[in-house]
């Protein structure tokens, strides 16, 4: 029988994204619009074993502090359509400004692989990357690639199944932000686990989102979901 | 030690970033793309008159606006 999967790909510009998604998608694929957004919204379907899969292509960006209407479509789309699995595309040769993205996925809850591409390019500039150790640290696979020549397209749907089986939650990285911080954190928390918007996102994601004045969620809030 | 904008900075001058001024969606972006407090920034070019200016950041190249990088403190560091 035929499973079904959704996933996503997200990850900053030039990251291969694209690249990827074609190596995935192969000629099953359609563009079309956001809904209500002139912004072009990719999908296209792969199979896999027993899995259909729909891939979505996100929009390219470096975080998802909602600024601006690409973030705003990354990150609906992650906490709204909640896919099953979210595939982080890394620039493998430019990993401190990519996992600042990854830390926020995790942060969100999203059930994440990391696939970590370019690894021709970075270990051409004399990087040596610890798989095994990046992927303890973060909780999450970590799929080593190379998009362009189509390398690791089949590791990384083997991960995306063995992800998608597995009914552990995601470890949803936490971060301590010192005390100060977390004891507002804490109690933004408590108030808001008794809103009816932590059913759709995480508590502790919220109550960071407010700390930082985030607008979007701001206005979720204002909208009247809580008192 | 000596703390300039990098703006005033030379190319092939290196500095630690000590400030992050500005606010709004560039200010955002910019800390996004990890120009953040303690990250070491070396500058690669200048264009005319100062604008743009091409600086190597956490390994990659990034360029600013003059008005966005005379927002940007940093602490030189010697060579």
């Amino acid at each position: 029988m035929t499973k079904k999967l959704n996933i996503a790909l997200v990850g900053n510009p030039n990251s291969g994204k694209t690249t990827v998604f074609n190596n995935l998608t192969g000629t099953h694929q359609y563009v079309g619009n956001w809904p209500g957004v002139t912004v072009e919204k990719k999908e296209g379907t792969c199979r896999y074993q027993d899995y259909q899969i729909t891939v979505a292509d996100l929009p390219g960006v470096y975080s998802l502090t909602a600024y601006s209407l690409d973030e705003i479509i990354a990150r609906d789309f992650i906490v709204e359509e909640k896919p099953d699995v979210v595939v982080d595309i890394v620039d493998a040769g430019n990993l401190e400004r990519n996992l600042y993205l990854t830390v926020q996925l995790l942060e969100m809850g999203a059930r994440l692989i990391v696939a970590l591409n370019m690894m021709d390019e970075a270990g051409g500039r004399g990087y040596r990357i610890d798989l095994e150790h990046l992927s303890y640290h973060l909780g999450t696979p970590v799929v080593p690639m190379v998009a362009s020549r189509n390398r690791g397209t089949q590791e990384l749907l083997g991960q995306i199944a063995r992800i998608a089986e597995s009914r552990v939650p995601p470890s949803g990285l936490r971060i301590d932000y010192g005390r100060e911080v977390e004891e507002e954190i804490e109690k933004l928390e408590d108030l808001i686990s008794q809103s009816a918007l932590s059913r759709l996102y995480p508590a502790r994601w919220l109550a960071v989102k407010l700390l930082e004045e985030d607008e979007e969620v701001t206005k979720k809030f204002k909208e009247g979901n809580v008192d | 030690m000596a703390t300039k904008s990098l703006a005033q900075m030379r190319p092939k001058e290196r500095g630690k970033i000590t400030k992050v001024g500005g606010s709004g969606h560039t200010h955002r972006r910019i800390l996004d793309m990890g120009v953040v407090p303690s990250t070491e920034v070396t500058v690669e070019r200048v264009a005319p008159l100062g604008d743009p200016i091409e600086i190597k950041i956490k390994g990659y190249h990034l360029s600013l606006r003059k008005e966005e990088a005379v927002q940007i403190y940093v602490e030189m560091i010697e060579r």
